[in-house]
């Protein structure tokens, strides 16, 4: 049996794309809608560089075939901000070096701006913990988790939460 | 050889119309945590796939002092149910968020070990089994639902349509023991209940995961202490019992030479947090 097509919200935007029966989101994303920030690291769900949020939520793109999530809202780190408009876990990594090669990256910052949204002041540890499904093979993760709790001292135009002093 | 379809049943009548349509060559899969690994690397070469991401299977709810906990419920979901500690524990040292968001309990049952973490807390609790054919459903007991490496009672015709657990006010504890503090396999897992009266056990399970072919009760441990006060005697009497009756893998993870002295250590320690006051420590 053939491709179908499958109406789904990237970054924002209703797109519709044709897709194989059991297509990944993140061959989907990469070849046909051009984000390849979305990364193709281990295709096991081991490495977390494949992650998207789904309505709001960190999914792996290589584990999820594209049909199953029509109708729903995927984000990708290309919508996550704007050059001129970065999210404050963008900026965040960016002041504070939270990367070396940038292959983790996209991973980390969307986990990180989906844990902010659950959790406007995690602890250390709760950065930890969500960032455990997430794999860097250059910083050794301290200027990641750095970046992450320098960005929830930021007020940065998120609501409620008193900066930190 | 590619995938010709991939089927998405809405109701799980359809679900089991498709099964008996296409057969046991059918790939079952929910969240896909175990399957798409398979399938992306080309170990699975399934034709035809069954998706029930969206069988309307997903339910999770407390029906009179039972959770009714359908077999496509994430794990994240188990992961917020703060009046089963031992569950929400269970859950929540499984995998890391992301795969807890996709990865199912029903799919936790058909996870090879080192992987189960969340069968053996329902084993503890003694849960119930709901298999769904197109004639009907049966309920077994969870404990009765594991045949071997990989194999269970599951029919060639049938689906988990859900897990029933028991709820009760009996003392419950779960200790994993990985080689990372998060998103870590099981060296080993142990999940505890126990009904103490007086200080002496009246009803205890003990649990196991990582430590044989599938997730067991450790009958002979649990016998070593019903009817005894759990002091240190009676713990180390279990921790034996534990060791004797566990056939546990060497992976990547552990030799099974270490798997047999981690299953004493912890057996005695989520044991040992059973023993406390209050109502066990979850760890």
């Amino acid at each position: 049996m053939g491709s179908a097509i499958v109406i789904l919200e990237v970054d924002g935007r209703e797109v519709e794309v044709l897709a194989s029966p059991l297509a990944t989101l993140q061959a989907v994303l990469r070849t046909q809608l051009g984000r390849t920030g979305v990364k193709d690291g281990c295709r096991q769900g081991g490495c977390g560089s494949c992650t998207v949020l789904v309505d709001g939520e960190p999914m792996l793109s290589c584990l999820l075939p594209v049909r199953d999530v029509a109708g729903r809202r995927v984000t990708t780190i290309e919508g996550l901000g704007a050059e001129a408009d970065l999210h404050p876990v963008q900026a965040a990594f960016l002041d504070h070096n939270g990367f070396q090669c940038g292959y983790c990256t996209p991973g980390m910052e969307l986990v990180a701006a989906a844990l902010l949204e659950h959790d406007p002041r995690p602890s250390r540890e709760a950065i930890g913990e969500a960032l455990s499904g997430n794999v860097c093979r250059c910083t050794g993760y301290l200027p990641i988790v750095e970046a992450i709790e320098a960005a929830v001292a930021q007020p940065a135009g998120r609501e409620g939460g008193s900066p930190d002093a | 050889m590619t995938v010709t379809d991939y089927f998405q049943p809405r109701s799980l009548p359809e679900a089991l119309d498709l099964l008996g349509t296409h057969g046991p060559e059918l790939l079952v899969m929910a969240g896909g945590t175990v399957a798409m690994p398979l399938i992306n690397e080309g170990i699975s070469l399934p034709r035809q796939v069954l998706g029930l991401r969206h069988a309307g299977l997903d339910r999770l709810e407390r029906v009179g002092d039972e959770l009714r906990i359908g077999a496509t419920a994430t794990l994240s979901s188990l992961a917020a149910q703060d009046d089963v500690p031992l569950l929400r524990e269970a859950a929540r040292r499984t995998a890391s968020w992301a795969v807890r968001n996709m990865g199912t309990v029903g799919g936790n049952l058909f996870t090879p070990p080192p992987g189960g973490d969340v069968a053996t807390a329902l084993l503890a609790l003694d849960a119930r089994v709901v298999l769904a054919g197109r004639r009907g459903e049966r309920s077994v007991p969870l404990a009765g639902f594991f045949t071997g490496f990989l194999t269970t009672e599951l029919g060639p015709d049938e689906l988990v349509a859900e897990v029933v657990v028991p709820l009760g006010a009996a003392r419950t504890a779960f200790r994993k023991f990985g080689r990372k503090a998060a998103n870590t396999p099981a060296v080993v897992t142990v999940a505890t209940v126990a009904t103490l009266d007086g200080g002496v056990v009246r009803e205890v399970r003990i649990a196991l995961g990582a430590a044989g072919p599938h997730p067991f009760r450790a009958v002979a441990a649990e016998q070593a202490i019903v009817g005894r006060a759990l002091d240190d005697a009676a713990i180390t009497a279990a921790a034996d019992a534990a060791v004797e009756a566990c056939d546990p893998l060497t992976d990547a993870v552990a030799s099974a030479w270490y798997r047999r002295r981690m299953v004493r250590l912890f057996v005695r320690r989520a044991l040992e947090d059973l023993a406390r006051p209050a109502s066990g420590r979850e760890a």
